[in-house]
């Protein structure tokens, strides 16, 4: 990510993982829309049917295109999401994934350094990009007037992006400063990194998205052209429009810009599976500062797995809000934990669901670690309530509906599925899948997942900072 | 209709762009003044199945107990924490169970309780909202909880993202004892001499309808709307006294430096301000164009120097908060401890040469076009419109204020831009600087840019004579 106005957060997991649950929260408005029975006129109430008005186009060249037209306000908002991640990466490069998210703006054969943001913002647009263990995605906003601007700066990087070695250099100081501020003057972030590293030991979903310090010291212009020619291709793109334009006009400005790039040799399969993992492992990170961190990782599964629904609500019912079961034995009623919250990562292959607390400054680890034990004990062995189901699927009912208010919310989860969940047309069908979740389902899943055997805790011990 | 006036009358203004759009239309909606007082403003809008609320109570953290920072703050809290019938978990289960929020929170000039439900729970939502105003029941163990709760919170704020404070710190040196000065949530050391009793104090002498105002917006027919509302605020009293005026704060001249010592720390995070504009300042379009150019937006010419240019930093940015009276202006960035003083340097002068030189004609049509671009979105979705219709009446606005901005950014000049880099920005000289990083590395910088008072990361307040440390 570049700028700091922008609420998406790429790098530390644990918001992108609340990212990637506001996406599956989507679902269950569809399931209450259709159990609650009273259709408007005028209101999307019937949502597959509101998916009628998406279009979708796949370019010769092997680009996928996809057009939400929504003309509530005089605006566009273009995701572009580029298949590639931190898992792409291997020793020597972590962190080029990220790395490229900044180069994108700095030039091409056609436009000088920052020529991208001056024409952009010139016309009325701003723009962003985050970067995430599976995709790199680049987001504009701008007037409708500057569709066509927008496309050819886009399709411009995508094609023609130059490698000046001075820019290149300053760059990768500015996300030096990046990697500073999220994870080195950050405990809970320096604790995530450390646990993300220990919990998977073959699977590239151990590699820290910003990159391993020495890492972004040392990537060379080779590494940077290699990454670009092997990955920045349109048949390794899913571009998504949403806003106030005419779906056929868009094609064809599309077309235009897109149309002449030339498909991309393929790109790399990640290959390694994680292998199951066969006891619990342990890791302290000892940092100064005050307040005790007890992150917990458990595997979990891929986004197209069936039971991602099933762990969507059980997160929910966990840590999402204050009646959460989490959230009220062991902050409200035990105070073990000043706030505790929980979330799963849906990526390509199966990632992690993580717990993670910070504790009162004389908080007991040890102590707080029995009590989440015992919760989990619990649920493994009672299940959910069907009170507990019926809030969740409530609570996911109006995140969908929030998701869904802005042009920026849709972007985000059309493009989701399409790319995470294999189809768009997920997010439109998805719902008869979660409105037929049980309370059986959601027991079963969390049997499968809370197992101490396949979890990482991490501890992060505070000291008192050295004096002066 | 106002928008549509409104478009008609700058038709030939807007020649040079090609889209019409350059006011965002005010929508269509109702306001009523209830027998208590309580203003009240009805937005039907039904895009989608929701229906968002906001009330505003006038007054806020500013009303604070001297020396109780935080005392709003908690009492918004608290809100939500049992009213009614309801105790907090069964607040939680009826708000949470229905898919809706509630949230209650203070800032400088009021107290905001505002959410979302499902527009089939609407009447649920009136229920919650007059109770959590009408009949919170302060729970004294709640309280206890709350208090310590937000307590430790400030603390993990400083292991994980000291920058987030740079405010609290830069606006106690700034405005000293003026109510703005204060920290908003409070500080460590504040939050502990707040008692129940401070809490049920500020309830009850400074709520009261007189002093609010109920937006709602979405999807819900504005009669039966109105009545239920008179249903459940019409017995509201009103408050027991008149707000206090808030006085104008003054601006500081010359500079002084806070240097707040974090050990081990990667980086120095710094803020730069002095006090700036009130919320009416007259020439706010050609305020915000000057800001977007100088430190608003991605190419801004600070976040040209520091970052782009200079590869100093992630993020350089300087932003006016805007309140009654004159809020600050503020300059935020970080850089690698080693470079602290470069980075520092390269801010000032940058804000020296926008004094000097100004901004250009090319820039100033970039920065015009990109707030007319980008403005359309912050009024998107009735939450949007909720905070707007909110604001407007905390801070005495026309509605003009949004429905004519595009208006007011194309008719801004070179010369009224000028006139506002003149007098709205500080000069690099009168500043109240804050540093937060590892003294023992930075404190040369620090003392070259002016008088320094130094204190820790670790002290339980945002101002070293109050810490004592």
């Amino acid at each position: 990510m570049r700028g700091a106005e922008e609420e998406i957060t790429a790098v530390p997991a644990a918001q992108l993982s609340a990212a990637a649950a506001l996406v599956s929260f989507g679902l269950l408005g569809v399931a209450y829309a259709g159990a609650s029975g009273t259709p408007r006129v005028g209101s999307p109430v019937n949502f597959a049917a509101a998916g009628e008005v998406v279009r979708t186009r796949t370019l010769s060249n092997g680009m996928q295109i996809i057009i939400w037209p929504d003309h509530k306000i005089p605006s566009v908002v273009l995701y572009n999401w580029v298949h590639v991640g931190s898992r792409n990466e291997g020793s020597g490069t972590t962190g080029l994934a990220h790395f490229f998210e900044h180069m994108m703006f700095n030039g091409t054969a056609r436009r000088a350094p920052g020529e991208f943001d001056r024409l952009l913002e010139a016309s009325g647009g701003s723009n962003n990009a985050f970067t995430s263990q599976d995709v790199t995605v680049y987001q504009d906003w701008f007037p409708r007037s500057s569709l066509e601007l927008v496309l050819d700066l886009e399709s411009d990087r995508l094609a023609n992006l130059a490698f000046v070695p001075k820019v290149v250099e300053s760059e990768r100081e500015v996300v030096y400063s990046e990697r500073r501020l999220r994870v080195e003057d950050s405990n809970p972030a320096m604790l995530e990194e450390q646990v993300q590293a220990a919990a998977f030991v073959a699977h590239p979903y151990r590699i820290p998205t910003i990159g391993w310090p020495a890492d972004i010291k040392s990537w060379t212009l080779a590494d940077l052209q290699n990454f670009y020619h092997t990955w920045y291709a349109p048949n390794n793109c899913t571009l998504v429009l949403v806003g106030d334009l005419d779906p056929e006009q868009a094609f064809a400005l599309v077309e235009k810009y897109y149309g002449a790039i030339p498909r991309g040799q393929g790109t790399p399969a990640v290959r390694t599976t994680e292998p199951e993992q066969s006891g619990e492992r342990r890791l302290t990170v000892e940092h100064a500062g005050k307040n005790p961190l007890v992150l917990l990782a458990y595997h979990a599964v891929a986004a197209d797995d069936a039971r991602a629904p099933a762990l969507n609500l059980l997160q929910t019912i966990l840590t999402g809000g204050d009646a959460a079961r989490l959230h009220r034995t062991l902050v409200e009623d035990q105070k073990l934990a000043v706030e505790i919250s929980s979330g799963w990562s849906e990526g390509f292959d199966p990632n992690l669901y993580l717990i993670s607390a910070t504790l009162p400054e004389t908080g007991s680890t040890a102590e707080f670690e029995r009590a989440l034990n015992a919760e989990l004990a619990r649920l493994i062995k009672d299940g959910v309530t069907a009170a507990e189901l019926t809030r969740a699927k409530n609570q996911q009912a109006a995140l969908f509906w929030r998701g869904v208010a802005t042009l920026d919310g849709k972007a985000r989860l059309v493009g989701e599925f399409a790319v995470l969940h294999g189809d768009h047309r997920k997010l439109f069908t998805a719902p008869a899948a979660y409105e037929a979740v049980t309370a059986e389902q959601v027991l079963s899943v969390a049997r499968e997942v809370f197992r101490s055997r396949q979890r990482t805790v991490g501890v992060l011990q505070p000291h008192a900072a050295a004096e002066h | 209709m106002l928008a549509a006036t409104l478009l008609a009358g700058i038709s030939a203004a807007s020649a040079a762009l090609s889209d019409a759009h350059i006011n965002v239309p005010v929508p269509a909606h109702q306001r009523v003044t209830l027998g208590n007082g309580l203003k009240l403003i009805l937005v039907p809008r039904a895009d989608v199945p929701l229906v968002a609320f906001n009330l505003v109570l006038r007054g806020g953290a500013r009303l604070d107990p001297v020396g109780r920072d935080g005392t709003a703050a908690l009492t918004a809290d608290l809100l939500t924490y049992g009213a009614g019938a309801r105790d907090a978990y069964a607040w939680a289960d009826a708000v949470e169970g229905a898919g809706g929020n509630l949230d209650a929170g203070a800032h400088d000039e009021a107290i905001l309780v505002h959410g979302q439900f499902l527009a089939r729970d609407a009447a649920l939502m009136l229920q919650l909202l007059s109770d959590a105003v009408l009949q919170p029941r302060f729970a004294a163990e709640e309280f206890a909880k709350l208090r310590d709760r937000r307590i430790e919170e400030l603390k993990a704020v400083k292991d994980s993202s000291p920058q987030a404070l740079l405010g609290n710190y830069g606006r106690a040196l700034l405005f000293g004892g003026h109510a703005y000065g204060r920290a908003v949530g409070g500080s460590e050391s504040s939050l502990l001499q707040i008692t129940l009793a401070d809490v049920t104090h500020y309830y009850a002498s400074e709520f009261g309808a007189d002093r609010a105002t109920l937006v709602i917006v979405g999807d819900f027919a504005p009669g039966s709307m109105q009545k239920a509302v008179t249903a459940a605020f019409g017995a509201w009293h009103r408050a027991a006294q008149p707000l206090p005026p808030l006085a104008e704060p003054a601006r500081i001249s010359g500079r002084r430096v806070l240097l707040v010592d974090a050990p081990g720390a990667a980086q120095t995070y710094f803020w730069l301000g002095n006090v700036g504009v009130a919320r009416r300042f007259a020439q706010r379009a050609a305020l915000q164009i000057s800001n977007a150019a100088f430190g608003g937006r991605f190419g801004s010419m600070l976040n040209q120097e520091l970052r782009i240019k200079a590869g100093l930093t992630y993020s350089a940015s300087s932003a006016f908060t805007r309140g009654t009276v004159s809020g600050d202006f503020a300059i935020g960035s970080f850089t690698q401890t080693d470079n602290t003083a470069r980075a520092l340097d390269l801010a000032l002068a940058t804000l020296g040469r926008l004094q000097a030189d100004g901004l250009d004609a090319t820039t100033l049509a970039s920065a015009r076009a990109y707030l007319l671009g980008q403005y359309p979105l912050a009024f998107e979705t009735s939450a949007d419109w909720a905070g707007a219709f909110g604001d407007l009446d905390l801070y005495d606005l026309p509605e003009s204020y949004i429905g004519e901005f595009g208006t007011e950014l194309i008719n801004t000049d070179a010369s009224m831009l000028k006139s506002v880099i003149d007098s709205a920005y500080p000069s690099p000289d009168n500043l109240a600087i804050v540093l937060i990083g590892d003294a023992a590395k930075i404190r040369a910088a620090a003392s070259k840019l002016g008088p320094v008072t130094e204190m820790a990361l670790a002290a339980t307040d945002f101002s070293p004579a109050k810490s004592g440390r």
